[in-house]
């Protein structure tokens, strides 16, 4: 880490400052533009990163709609029958399938969030390993248990 | 604000609670792992158990223990992990303070409810709104 700026370089004191480097922030403080996503080249380990947090609100969504599920439960076998009939519908097992896809990701990502969380597994290539494993292992494990639930005659369109 | 500086093999510790919560945000993720593979295959089991059969899962009290201790684990973090992803976004201070503020009650409540219908269900109660209404 250089603390003085390089030769050619644009001033640090946001006063002078002629290139844009520096932005009001909404809590009204002068800070330097941080380097962004048009100055890093994307790579995997990001999309893993953006998908957890995805992944956190859209299994807070999911939650949402498995405590709807309880209700349906504890309402009675009329409020539960309202809810298979929804749940065995084309939109409801879309709906489905799209919660396996985030409760398997959910796993996956917070796996390798973990395993780096101990320091373990940042090498590139792990790292890229472990990423591409929560970014694409969610989509080919859904398939797998919603193959297994049609073949299995647990559900059925 | 707080006393002199702590150190742990030469690097500062938090001086307030911001490394609690981190810890706490890890264990309640570790604790959903294995939690959120039996969700999966709870899910699997479930989905063609008729009302009886759904009844009959939620009175072994395993497995509504295990259904209250991912709730907690689950909203824990989600709190936490939610905290993170509005202070990274979010930064003016009263806007900050009531979007964590708001979803805390949000989430405290989804928890509070979750756990009121899993116990009433694991203890076999008469279907709501017996008790709380007609």
């Amino acid at each position: 880490m250089s603390s003085s700026p390089l030769p050619g370089d644009a001033s640090n004191d946001p006063a002078a400052d002629r290139t844009g480097r520096f932005v009001r922030q909404p809590n009204g403080r002068v800070r330097p533009l941080s380097p962004h996503l048009q100055i890093w080249r994307w790579h995997v380990t990001m999309t893993a990163s953006i998908l957890f947090r995805v992944t956190i609100g859209a299994i807070s969504v999911g939650a949402v709609i498995a405590i709807g599920w309880l209700a349906a439960v504890a309402f009675g076998p009329d409020a539960f029958a309202t809810a298979r009939t929804f749940a065995t519908s084309p939109f409801g097992l879309f709906i489905g399938f799209g919660l396996t896809v985030v409760l398997f990701s959910f796993v996956l990502n917070g796996s390798r969030h973990l395993f780096n969380d101990t320091g373990n597994g940042l090498t590139l290539k792990s790292a890229n390993l472990l990423s591409n494993i929560a970014v694409w292992g969610p989509i080919p494990l859904a398939v797998l248990f919603w193959v297994v639930l049609f073949a299995t005659g647990r559900v059925s369109l | 604000m707080s006393g002199p500086a702590k150190f742990r093999n030469n690097v500062k510790i938090s001086e307030r609670h911001g490394a609690g919560e981190w810890t706490i945000e890890r264990v309640a993720l570790a604790l959903l792992m294995p939690l959120g593979v039996w969700i999966a295959s709870t899910g699997f089991t479930l989905s063609d158990a008729g009302y009886e059969g759904v009844l009959a899962w939620f009175a072994s009290p395993l497995n509504a223990g295990l259904l209250i201790v991912t709730t907690v684990a689950f909203f824990t973090f989600v709190s936490l992990a939610w905290k993170v992803i509005i202070e990274d976004y979010i930064h003016a201070p009263v806007a900050k303070t009531l979007a964590i503020g708001g979803l805390n009650l949000v989430f405290l409540t989804l928890a509070a409810v979750s756990v009121f219908l899993i116990v009433r269900l694991a203890l076999g109660s008469a279907p709501l709104p017996a008790g709380i209404g007609a």
